[in-house]
């Protein structure tokens, strides 16, 4: 339960930048999964593949909803910081400077066109294989391809003009 | 197919995640060699996938998992202060964990004993390590000394029980001398025959032996 609940709301939060509306997104995801378990069938994929479906689709329906009060611009301040695997040996400067280059790129993330943001954070955020991907958003695995490419050529650039570089 | 800065730029995620072919990787490679842009566009992007990559999931907060399950499942009973305990105390009246305290006493009460602690002598003094250390050494040393004393006394009885019982019979004698004696004597009448035949020759044998014992035993220990 813990594992599905820090993967959905990991991506709603990649995915709207904005925590508060992240968990109430992942409640609405976990809603629909229990009203609709009954109709889960093992050929939409494996559980967390379908998870994942369900979550995009809110996170789609929720993007046409908010499309005209959102300001994609700007970022809370107060959202949570990114964290980087095996960080025994970080400074508390360095700490300080990973977790304003996580801001930075999730600020990145947010300018990205909603297409291409889904792509890169299914594949490179959530790890997710081209296959399931290409399930959960039911394009062409050419299209999949395509999309992550552009998606992570675009965010480099908008991040090069941030005066960031992921090193 | 002549490599170009467009084909790069299309299959760049397909360099990063070793898709390509070896001949599309050697054009790749040439290509990014040559073209400083291509170069500078796969030092942006090769870096920032990494990163991403490495990235862990943000913590959800604490409260999403409780707030889910009592979206979807109601919302749960909270119980009061005491409905805790009294589910504790149900759950410690079991037979089994009962049963488990018991035996934890009564290994402590013979553990205690065996060491010589008596609960209501114990004065502060005796609680210092240096103390705790000294008497636990000496309990260590009496009980092996009681050890051995009991198994030298019982090596004593076992070889005064050895030499007291009657010689065997030889081994090369006679078998069939004795079967018809068998044979027409009743079975329960066989030991007081055997008693019989050499009353004189077993005590007096028994009783020099036992003489000799004793007195050795008693030299053994006065040593």
């Amino acid at each position: 339960m813990r594992r599905h609940t820090r993967r959905v709301f990991n991506l709603c939060y990649r995915f709207t930048g904005n925590s508060t509306e992240s968990e109430d997104l992942s409640q609405e995801v976990f809603l629909r999964i229990y009203r609709t378990l009954g109709s889960y069938r093992p050929a939409f994929g494996a559980f967390p593949t379908w998870l994942t479906s369900v979550t995009r689709n809110l996170l789609v329906d929720h993007y046409r909803r908010t499309r005209r009060d959102r300001i994609t611009d700007s970022i809370d301040d107060a959202m949570p910081v990114l964290e980087e695997k095996h960080s025994s040996s970080r400074t508390p400067d360095k700490l300080a400077q990973e977790s304003e280059l996580s801001a930075q790129l999730q600020v990145g993330l947010g300018k990205l066109s909603p297409d291409l943001r889904e792509a890169v954070i299914l594949r490179d955020l959530q790890g997710l294989e081209y296959n399931e991907i290409q399930v959960v958003l039911q394009v062409p695995e050419g299209t999949v391809k395509s999309r992550i490419n552009r998606g992570r050529i675009e965010l480099a650039r908008i991040l090069e003009e941030m005066g960031l570089k992921p090193e | 197919m002549s490599w170009n800065c467009s084909i790069t730029e299309e299959r760049l995620s397909d360099s990063l995640e070793g898709l390509l072919s070896r001949e599309d990787a050697a054009a790749f490679s040439a290509h990014t060699a040559g073209c400083a842009d291509c170069r500078t566009l796969l030092a942006q992007v090769g870096p920032l996938v990494q990163r991403m990559q490495r990235m862990e999931m943000v913590e959800e907060p604490a409260h999403l998992s409780a707030r889910i399950l009592d979206a979807t499942l109601g919302p749960r009973k909270t119980k009061a202060v005491w409905e805790r305990f009294a589910g504790w105390a149900v759950g410690l009246m079991q037979p089994r964990v009962v049963m488990g305290f018991a035996t934890a006493a009564a290994s402590f009460v013979i553990v205690l004993h065996t060491a010589g602690v008596t609960p209501g002598k114990i004065k502060r003094a005796d609680l210092s390590p240096g103390n705790v250390l000294r008497a636990a050494n000496r309990q260590v040393h009496l009980t092996y000394a009681r050890g051995v004393k009991f198994v030298n006394d019982l090596r004593v009885v076992y070889e005064i029980q050895s030499r007291l019982q009657p010689e065997p019979a030889p081994v090369n004698a006679p078998v069939h001398q004795q079967a018809p004696e068998q044979q027409t004597q009743p079975s329960d009448s066989n030991p007081q025959q055997k008693t019989e035949t050499q009353p004189g020759h077993s005590q007096v044998h028994g009783g020099t032996m036992l003489a000799s014992l004793v007195t050795d035993s008693f030299m053994r220990r006065s040593r």
